[in-house]
């Protein structure tokens, strides 16, 4: 295809420039211009990002194709803090902690420029609909909400500048106090570097062949045809490993491309390293695979039955953890009990959707480490595992963590990196990987979807007796973290109560589904859904206010957890009042008491929403529209 | 009236740190010249905010101000192990051992300026960018203080290790799961108030009130920019999120199909910090990030059943299943008035 000249003002400058028609807008700014502050998180117009003024109107670049842009004024994050002076909305973003991991933020600030200059007068409201086509993961909007505000009665007079500014730390006390976060003007100017915004000289791009299939056995791999192709560096599949092969948070049983067999869709089983991202990607189209299907295993109990197909030679039951809880006699308990309940509940499986996709650069320096630059959360245990994978001594790995845009234990494991050392080794060229959003979320770990049993024994007074959980989890193809989660799951899955006959069970279960990993509240989310759900069943049978039948039964200071440790204090006391009486709890059993209570619609709740597709909205409503 | 409104709540516990191992870190601090402070250690933002609260921690104990606190990069070559970004231990685990760092470092500055000045150690005290000897008239800058210890050959540094006093649990055959998997732990509640609309059946989230003990916060802002992120995280696994597997092929593999919360979508949280201070650590800190979310899905479900009646075992409460089960509760309920009419 023939490069077209794109003749337009870019943050105020004339850019005249031949770019590749195939580009989109974001590329171009990204890739030729190297106005990085303008992030990628989805490609596809969903999370906003990628977000820029074209003719001053608010446009997605991941949806614009370059050659649309000929002769339009473009205004990137850049162009808002030009001389290094934020603007006053940035100001804000920063006064109000609105940025966490700042991937999204870049965007967001644009979208939140543009609400202002629609309406400089936008209450609260109208500035959420104003920001509903921009995803955030990490901040959950509220501080992003507050910064709007700020900027709006800043730029209108009702608030000096000076409400931009520190906190008073004159006193010179510094702890308990909401000094602004030192990395906010760096994310809300598009200043920091994550590391898909980083480059080389010399860099080579990467691109990974996944698996189509569920399980199946690779019978032949040819690579031949790739590596025959011009701007080829290098293509790499389990074969070229030098060491000991296998990462994984708890037990090593993942190797860093598909060996033998394929375990779920989306798994890596080559990599390729070229002069440019579409050669690489041609050059991945290029490899041949021969597999042999297998029967494949999706469902955990299905697969801890005899005679189901086997993931892991090595756990023939497809256990990968069980996790056991037992204090005093749970039958007994049961026995003496005046009610028991049980219940059965279930959670699916969630991506961790973190803004900034997988990342990574990797290069041997001129020492011969190898060295990995990404967005790691666990750099200690990547270093050690990658040093045997490679055969390397532990001195010549090197991991360097860069600005991490939103973990949330996603990127605990150890998924792509080991890719990008070994392409490095073998072209001894810099080389960086960056997934898109789909290969994000097709290859990399969930939480647990999980299946729980509950049953629990109480006295008519609401002292629980005994409590008996099973619960099973999904843990995919591989282990990464399902050990911790189950143990974590089990150690907490009856709740801050004194209990004295307890039988909890945890299974992580490996089937041929998406891995499961770590991800923020690792497994107790899970177990202690049902557990708190359980609560409310038994209030609403013993006539118990919730608050009630939780006080009843809370631990306090000193008591023995169910894994027999003495606590020292125990807040749970306080936090049960603190609760109650900033929600101004009207007390009484849950027995579907809404259409009755006296608490609701405080000033402290938001109004509902009333967009899209609404019916019977009462009369204030109507009155409101 | 369409739209019923409810309230329901949860309470949660959670270990800080790793869990059922022992927990590690380290750091380094140097007093630098013009009386700034270096920190390194093996630790990055992940976006929770652990460089602010780490230079406040460094700025408290050296006695400077936190924007002239300098943290250097995460790299395994470069710094001190501080282990993994995760199980809501940065705070703990790293803000105390830069704490313990600093100390140290101080220590050697106030040691040459003890004696420089011929007081006791003890009388010296620092802030705000200054030194200063109790009831003398000696005080001058962190930045003269500092240049006074190289003029004696000292440099201003220290380093700190901080490991946890726990154990794994007995989980093996057999085992009955006893052990000391942590050594803080933090407790909170949630309350949740909900609209259903039972002609669509979609839930909103229109408040979230917030009860979370973090020992001691160091920065609140910081520790409500958690508490209100976890929260939506988790409305967003109670409500919507589902990524979906068909025979090991996922169907929902973009944000079109894997639906995740926007700025519509969110309650408005009320933050209620409660201090506990941990007795082990030198800072009394605990931790915030996962416990945020653990109380939120039982909090929002046990107030749809609040405010409609029905309760969803299994997750997400999407519209579709909170219509079946309101169908299928008044059909159970017109059978049983027809049944009593018997």
């Amino acid at each position: 295809m023939v490069d077209i000249r794109l003749n337009a003002t870019i943050n105020g400058r004339k850019v005249s420039r031949d770019a590749k028609p195939h580009l989109r807008l974001l590329d171009f700014l990204r890739d030729d211009l190297n106005l990085t502050g303008n992030k990628e998180g989805c490609g596809a117009g969903e999370c906003g990002t990628c977000s820029v003024f074209v003719d001053g109107v608010l446009m997605k670049s991941c949806l614009m194709p370059v050659a649309k842009a000929q002769g339009a004024q473009i205004d990137t994050i850049e162009s808002l803090a030009k001389s290094g002076e934020l603007s006053v909305l940035q100001k804000a973003f920063h006064k109000a902690g609105a940025s966490q991991c700042g991937y999204c933020i870049p965007g967001m600030v644009m979208a939140a420029t543009a609400a202002l200059r629609a309406n400089p007068f936008a209450d609260r409201e109208e500035i959420k609909e104003r920001l509903g086509g921009n995803i955030c993961r990490c901040t959950g909007y509220q501080k992003i909400f507050d910064a709007v505000e700020l900027a709006r009665d800043v730029q209108n007079g009702r608030l000096p500048a000076t409400a931009l500014l520190e906190t008073d730390t004159a006193d010179g006390e510094v702890i308990g106090k909401s000094v602004r976060r030192i990395d906010a003007p760096s994310k809300v100017s598009g200043r920091l570097k994550y590391a898909g915004d980083m480059t080389m000289p010399g860099m080579l791009y990467v691109q990974v062949l996944r698996s189509p299939h569920a399980h199946a056995r690779i019978v032949s791999i040819d690579t031949s045809a790739a590596l025959a192709m011009e701007g080829v560096e290098s293509v790499i599949t389990s074969a070229d490993v030098p060491g000991k092969d296998g990462f994984g948070v708890f037990v090593h049983d993942q190797p860093i491309m598909a060996r033998d067999k394929v375990r779920y869709v989306g798994e890596a089983i080559a990599a390729v390293a070229a002069e440019d991202a579409l050669t690489a990607k041609r050059a991945v189209a290029a490899i041949k695979v021969v597999y042999e299907r297998l029967v494949p295993v999706f469902d955990p109990d299905e697969a801890m039955r005899v005679g189901a197909a086997v993931v892991h030679d090595y756990a023939p039951d497809n256990i990968t953890k069980h996790i056991p809880i037992r204090v005093g006699d749970v039958e007994a308990g049961f026995a003496e009990s005046d009610l028991v309940i049980e219940e059965n509940y279930s959670t699916q499986a969630i991506e961790h959707a973190y803004l900034e996709p997988e990342a990574g650069l990797a290069y041997v320096d001129h020492d011969d480490v190898v060295t990995v630059v990404s967005p790691s959360q666990n750099i200690t245990h990547h270093r050690h595992m990658l040093a045997r994978i490679i055969a390397r001594p532990i001195s010549k790995v090197r991991f360097i963590m860069s600005p991490v845009g939103g973990g949330f234990g996603g990127k605990e494991d150890m998924i792509y990196q080991g890719m990008l050392a070994l392409l490095a080794m073998k072209t001894m060229r810099p080389v960086r990987l960056v997934y898109t959003r789909e290969e994000s979320i097709i290859s990399t770990a969930k939480r647990h979807p999980s299946r729980t049993t509950l049953r629990m024994g109480v006295m008519r007074d609401g002292r629980i007796r005994a409590l008996a959980m099973r619960m099973v989890c999904d843990g995919g193809a591989y282990g990464l973290s399902t050990e911790g989660v189950m143990r974590k799951a089990a150690i907490l899955a009856a709740g801050p109560y004194n209990i004295p006959n307890v039988r909890i069970d945890t299974f992580g279960i490996y089937t041929n589904n998406t891995p499961s990993g770590a991800f923020r509240s690792f497994g107790a989310l899970q177990t202690q859904f049902a557990t708190e759900s359980h609560l409310d069943i038994i209030a609403e049978r013993l006539g118990l206010d919730p608050f009630e039948i939780r006080r009843i039964n809370a631990m306090r200071d000193g008591a023995t957890t169910h894994t027999k440790q003495k606590l020292g204090s125990v807040s749970l006391m306080r936090a049960l009042d603190a609760a109650e009486q900033a929600s101004g709890w009207e007390a009484g059993a849950p027995a579907v008491r809404g259409p009755t209570r006296g608490d609701l619609a405080h000033d402290d709740v938001r109004p509902s929403v009333t967009l899209g597709a609404r019916f019977g909205a009462d009369d204030t409503q109507e009155a409101a529209e | 009236m369409a739209r019923k409104r409810g309230r329901g709540m949860a309470a949660c516990w959670y270990g800080i740190a790793r869990t059922a191992t022992i927990d590690r870190a380290a750091a380094w601090a140097e007093i630098d010249d013009g009386g700034s402070a270096k920190i390194v250690t093996g630790v990055t933002e992940i976006g929770e905010g652990i460089l602010t609260v780490l230079a406040q921690i460094a700025a408290h104990e050296i006695g400077v101000k936190p924007e002239h606190v300098v943290i250097g990069d995460n790299d395994t070559a470069r710094a001190p192990e501080a282990a993994h970004a995760g199980a809501s231990r940065q705070t703990y685990m790293v803000g105390n051992v830069v704490a313990l760092a600093s100390r140290e470092a101080r220590q050697r500055l106030v040691d040459v300026m003890a004696e420089m000045w011929d007081v006791s150690a003890e009388t010296i005290r620092t802030g705000n960018g200054e030194i200063w000897a109790e009831n003398t008239n000696h005080r001058i800058s962190m930045g003269e203080a500092v240049a006074c210890a190289k003029n004696r050959g000292v440099v201003p540094i220290g380093s700190a290790t901080f490991g946890t006093d726990t154990t794994g649990i007995m989980d093996g055959k057999g085992g009955d799961g006893s052990g000391r998997p942590w050594q803080a732990y933090v407790f909170g509640c949630q309350v949740a108030e909900v609209e259903v609309d039972t002609i669509t059946g979609e839930v909103q989230v229109l408040a979230v009130w917030a009860a979370h003990d973090v020992g001691r916060a160091v920065n609140p802002q910081g520790v409500e920019g958690q508490i209100e992120g976890g929260i939506v995280q988790a409305i967003g696994q109670a409500l919507m999120e589902d990524y979906q597997l068909n025979d090991g092929h996922t169907s929902t593999s973009g944000f079109a199909k894997y639906i995740l919360p926007t700025s519509l979508d969110v309650p408005r949280v009320n933050s209620i910090i409660i201090e506990d201070p941990d007795p082990i650590g030198p800072l009394g800190v605990k931790g915030i990030g996962e416990p945020a979310m653990v109380p939120t899905i039982p909090a929002v479900m046990n107030a749809i059943y609040d405010a409609v009646g029905v309760r969803v075992f299994d997750l997400p409460a999407t519209p579709e299943k909170i219509l079946l089960a309101m169908r299928e509760k008044a059909r159970r309920e017109a059978t049983m008035a027809m049944q009593a009419a018997e």
